[in-house]
């Protein structure tokens, strides 16, 4: 099997062949489990647009967005303060990348720094939502509008603190030696992770606070 | 993750290096890794949840034997009737086909040692019984009342039950996202080499279109439940229209959801099928590529048809037709399969094993079923027939007829390889009888009572006799023929407990079957393959040697390879 | 080593394949003769004198179908049943017999595929057909009325009528030969409006109005029943259906009229009470209308009220009236169902002859 695998490896797969170079055998359960994760994602995708669907279901059949309660309007979400905050979480999937990056060359210093810099940034951000939420002025259960934005908000932090939970494990694990300079799947797996609750918000963004 | 991930590891590695077998009672039997210790957990957790669901129904047939209601109240009734279907569909419909099938074969046909993440595996079946759990406690409080369904705004009247099912469906829901996920990975990574996507066994293809829709479409569902979950706990507006919310909502997320469950419990029966008939008609399966992209195709469209659950239920007219012609869209890759499997049994020699009778019986009720899905995929047919027990015999033809004789004929074709022993020949053929007449008695007065005007889901239909006084005897005609299929299953039951001593000896290759998991003894080892096989074509030219090297076994000690025999017992894991 | 295999051998398509084949063929005649010449009421009830003008198109479309599926399940089941005998295996068989090992055939699958397709597409054809009758043909109803479900009856309104009917203790009456409208909703979960004779059944959702439109063409009584599960007493949610000529129908009408007037009688809207008026909405009207009130185009489910007597953009009310207050107190009385939504009647909303004139007062009074 090793070696069959081999034999499909193309030239833009330059990494995963340094691995089978050193280790045939970590290669393959480096795929399996690249693939697994991707699916996870992939999953957590669908989680995802599954309560974007009944946003966006429910803001179109509403007669006036945003909705109405006890008489009075509720208020548009202020986009200045969102659009600061959202700089915040993709400037933490910068410094992951390059956390993950120096792991790569071998710089460990370096590596924690940008590691420690995205975790950082990453509870900074649910600060701001915090913030956010004792501002934003309507209630989960008053309407459509409260109920899909902390819903869906409410879930994105979730797997933002998550994220943070996650990543300060990695870094106790790589700082321990669980992770080597060519076997160091579970920090690609972190990154990906990482980025990917990144793009989420992207949508979550620009369906609350720009649309 | 770490352990799993170290026995796949193994799994893959130098074919000359197997980890040490698991030791101690828990470790082999109850938290065990190993795919065919979870296939049978999955196996009799799911016939004895069988056991318990089917009794509802039996009660709920028995109420109906009298149009003014037998023997329970209204509210019983509607308990009933709700907790038969949802725990049918995810405590026993889902965990026996993907879950024992797709455990206890996939690995072995693959030529795998195990599935890619083990540990998961075992995660994903060991939600199943906390699931089941909380399913029947919230009978506790009074149970869900509003059918498998759970359409709010009338779910919501079920206070702390409706709260527990939908606990209850989103922890199934993760366990069959999980198993999805693991068994893709499987397939997708883990073939023996040389095994291509096109010299698959037809049951893997059916197994990875399986997987894909329990890997994308239960999230959706575990949403929606979730979604309704909120409302019931904390009130969340999401499908309460004083507050905004669309009741018509929860409906779209729902069956975006339960109608590729349909198919996920039907595609791993078709599988079955297309394994069982080309073995005991001695003939290659008819169409082999047009059978497995049919089942990759049914199960991209399957995501693509869900509004023909709603067309009077509240969708814009013009969002009928699409709908509408997306699902007879269906009805084409299904029709090349049954034609495949019509043209497979055609000038072969075909031998009337237990398996082989369910398969053909399969080939006939599911069919019929698909049929009369056709008149109620089309709008105007549909405004009449929607709601009635009409539809209620339409899927009981598709499930029961199908998944479940799919299912039914899987047991006696695999039970060989998993146990060392044959299950008993005559018992599963009485069995088969009475399943099917038991079926079609059940189910096929339904369609005349639900064009003549009988709803479904009701707890009396005085109301309806009283028009249709014909009514009465074709309801207490259903419910005698339903007892037939309680009999078949309960013989089953008996059946694979007795002759797990008594049955006969199996041996290697009982069935002279072709797919990989007949080239190692029976049961087989824990680790499967004690050399990891190479595959050099597909598996069902029967004028041909067995398309394997690199076998456990030197193929010419064992002369009834690459032939065809009928079962001639053998020792237990001769030569193996 | 492996040895050769032998081969079944047979001639054609086997012994038999054409015999059985006309026999299967006649049955699919015989099939799609009775479907299309024989009497099948028993199946679709009223099947040979349609009750309605969609029900004859419906049952078109039901019969077509059923000889052409027909046609597939006994060829099917036929064929299964026949292969399984013609190609059993005999016991004067050596043990390693098999079949023609045949793996495909292009041309037969195409054909499979391709006709099928064809099959279904003209199905797809004349189901569009209908479809676009069932809810585009009928053009100007005569008769628009409103079917709201409730747990565990229905309710029907009808035009000019000042009282609802009840399906508990009242039949639905309709009148023969007039092209009606239904407008279908419901005020608590959700019900099936469903007229087996009429084949036609459409939900009634809560926050939702739904049309079916028919003709009715035969006069008798029919049974309704709802057929979306709706609670603990849904078996008993059922009614009866008069279809009549147009006189009695009329007569019927206005015999319904003088009852509603002997009990009920008109509205003294003097001496009602803003103030009274002001706490009533908030109680009775606030889940659906705004409150405060706000302009007509900030619905909550009900459209705003404030500038209910003097919005330039709506200058009549929503039943086409002009905004005085004995129109208004009319909405009150009878409910109202339309675009733009249902509001329940005063039974339902459980309003007093004083209750209604405190209501327009406070309404009238908001500028």
């Amino acid at each position: 099997m090793a070696a069959a695998a081999a034999q499909h490896l193309s030239g833009h797969d330059a990494i995963a062949a340094r691995y089978r170079d050193v280790d045939p055998v970590y290669g393959e359960t480096r795929d399996i489990r690249l693939l697994g994760f991707v699916f996870f994602l992939l999953s957590d995708c669908i989680l995802f647009s599954s309560f974007i669907f009944a946003y966006v279901y429910l803001r179109i059949s509403a007669p006036a967005w945003p909705p109405f309660l006890g008489g009075h309007q509720l208020p548009w979400f202020d986009t200045s303060f969102a659009a600061m905050n959202s700089i915040v979480l993709f400037g933490s999937g910068v410094t992951m990348h390059f956390a993950l990056e120096n792991w790569k060359h071998l710089n460990k210093a370096k590596f924690n720094g940008w590691l420690i810099a995205t975790i950082v940034l990453g509870i900074g951000f649910l600060l701001g939502q915090a913030h956010e939420y004792s501002v934003v002025g309507i209630s989960w259960t008053g309407t459509t509008m409260g109920a899909s934005f902390f819903t869906l908000t409410g879930m994105h932090g979730f797997h933002v603190f998550a994220g943070v939970c996650y990543l300060t494990i990695l870094g106790l694990q790589a700082n321990r030696g669980t992770y080597t300079g060519s076997k160091y799947f579970g920090l690609t797996a972190g990154t990906l992770y990482w980025h990917f609750v990144d793009v989420i918000w992207v949508f979550l963004f620009f369906l609350f606070y720009i649309w | 993750m770490q352990a799993g991930t170290s026995t796949t590891h193994e799994a893959h590695d130098a074919h000359d290096h197997i980890h040490p077998p698991p030791e101690g009672f828990v470790r082999k039997y109850v938290f065990s890794l190993d795919h065919k210790v979870i296939g049978f957990q999955y196996f009799f957790t799911g016939l004895l949840i069988m056991f318990i669901a089917g009794s509802f129904a039996e009660l709920v047939r028995l109420q109906l034997t009298d149009p003014n209601g037998a023997i329970m109240s209204h509210t019983a009734y509607n308990e009933m009737f709700s907790m038969h279907g949802t725990a049918m569909v995810w405590l026993v419909l889902i965990p026996l086909v993907t879950g024992a099938l797709g455990n206890f074969v996939m690995p072995l046909q693959i030529g795998a040692r195990d599935v890619a993440f083990p540990w998961l595996n075992m995660a994903s079946f060991w939600i199943l019984p906390v699931a089941a759990l909380i399913l029947f406690s919230s009978m506790l409080w009074g149970g869900p009342h509003a059918g498998w369904t759970e359409y709010p705004p009338i779910s919501l009247a079920d206070g702390t039950a409706g709260a527990l099912w939908c606990l209850a469906i989103f922890t199934i829901g993760i366990s069959s996202t999980m198993t999805g996920l693991n068994f893709m990975v499987t397939i997708m990574k883990m073939r023996a080499p040389g095994m291509t996507w096109t010299r698959m066994p037809l049951f893997i293809w059916a197994t990875f279109a399986t997987a894909l829709m329990n890997m994308v479409a239960t999230v959706a569902l575990s949403v929606a439940v979730g979604a309704l979950f909120l409302e019931h706990v904390f009130s969340v507006p999401f499908f309460d229209p004083a507050r905004g919310g669309s009741v018509v909502l929860y409906q779209h997320m729902f069956w975006f959801y339960s109608h590729p469950a349909v198919y996920i419990f039907i595609i791993p029966a078709f599988g079955v099928v297309s394994e069982v008939l080309p073995t005991f008609a001695r003939k290659p399966i008819f169409g082999y590529k047009m059978i497995a992209f049919s089942s990759m195709a049914i199960s991209i469209l399957a995501f693509t048809v869900w509004m023909h659950h709603m067309f009077p239920s509240g969708i814009a007219p013009w969002l009928q037709l699409p709908f509408m012609i997306l699902t007879y869209a269906i009805g084409i890759p299904t029709g090349i399969k049954i034609f495949s499997w019509m043209a497979t049994i055609w000038g072969g020699r075909i031998h009337f094993t237990s398996s082989m009778l369910y398969a053909l019986g399969f080939l006939i009720t599911f069919t019929f079923g698909g049929l009369s899905g056709i008149f109620l995929a089309s709008v105007p047919v549909d405004l009449h027939m929607h709601g009635t027990v009409f539809v209620v015999g339409h899927f009981h033809y598709v499930v029961a007829g199908g998944a479940v004789m799919g299912f039914l004929a899987a047991v006696p074709y695999w039970y060989p390889k998993a146990t060392g022993r044959m299950l008993n020949e005559r018992l599963a053929q009485l069995g088969f009888w009475l399943f099917f007449i038991g079926l079609n008695g059940t189910f096929l007065p339904m369609h005349w009572l639900g064009l003549e005007g009988m709803p479904r889901r009701t707890a009396t239909y005085a109301g309806f006799a009283k028009a249709f006084p014909d009514a009465v005897f074709w309801n207490q005609f259903e419910t005698a023929f339903s007892f037939l299929m309680a009999a078949a299953i309960g013989l089953l039951a008996f059946n694979v407990i007795w002759s797990l001593r008594h049955g006969t000896l199996a041996g290697i290759n009982p069935w002279g079957a072709r797919t990989l998991e007949w080239t190692i003894s029976s049961p087989p080892p824990y680790y499967n393959f004690k050399k990891i096989p190479q595959v050099f074509d597909r598996p069902y030219n029967f004028d041909q040697p067995l398309p394997y090297r690199n076998t456990d076994n030197e193929l010419d000690e064992f002369p009834e390879f690459g032939r065809v025999l009928m079962p001639i017992p053998q020792p237990v894991g001769a030569g193996a | 080593m492996f040895q050769s295999p032998s081969v079944v051998r047979f001639k054609g398509l086997g012994p038999g394949f054409w015999p059985v084949t006309i026999v299967l063929a006649l049955l699919s005649i015989a099939n799609a003769w009775y479907f299309l010449y024989g009497n099948i009421d028993w199946i679709m009830p009223g099947a040979s004198q349609p009750v309605a003008d969609r029900a004859s198109d419906i049952d078109g479309l039901f019969k077509f179908m059923a000889v052409s599926s027909g046609a597939i399940m006994i060829f099917v089941a036929g064929y299964v049943i026949y292969f399984a005998i013609a190609f059993r295996a005999r016991p004067t068989d050596s043990p390693d017999t098999i079949g023609v090992q045949i793996h495909d055939s292009p041309k037969l699958e195409l054909w499979w595929t391709v006709l099928p397709a064809l099959l279904l597409i003209l199905l797809t054809a004349l189901s569009i057909n209908v479809w676009y009758k069932i809810y585009f043909g009928t053009k100007a109803p005569a008769l628009t009325m409103e079917v709201i479900g409730h747990q565990f009856y229905f309710e029907f309104r009808y035009p000019g009528l000042k009282t609802s009917v009840f399906s508990k203790t009242e039949p639905m009456h309709l009148p023969v030969g007039v092209p009606v409208r239904l407008l279908i909703t419901s005020t608590d979960v959700i019900h099936q409006f469903w007229v087996p004779e009429i084949r036609l059944k459409s939900a009634g959702v809560p926050g939702l109005v739904q049309s079916l439109n028919f003709t009715p063409l035969r006069t008798g009584t029919y049974d309704i029943a709802c057929a979306e599960f709706c609670g603990a007493d849904h078996s008993l949610m059922r009614g009866k259906l008069v279809i009549e000529p147009v006189a009695t129908f009329n007569k019927w009408l206005d015999s319904e009229n003088k009852t509603a007037a002997a009990g009920g009688g008109a509205i003294n809207l003097a001496g009602g009470s803003a103030g009274t008026g002001k706490t009533l909405f908030a109680q009775k009207c606030a889940a659906c209308h705004n409150n405060p009130p706000t302009p007509f185009d900030q619905k909550l489910v009900g459209p705003g009220l404030l500038h209910i007597t003097d919005d330039p953009a709506h200058p009549t009310l929503v039943t086409g009236k002009t905004p005085t207050p004995e129109h208004i107190a009319e909405i009150l009385q009878n409910g109202f169902t339309g675009p733009i939504g249902t509001m329940p009647n005063r039974q339902a909303n459980g309003l007093s002859d004083k209750d209604i004139a405190n209501a327009v007062a406070y309404l009238t009074s908001l500028k």
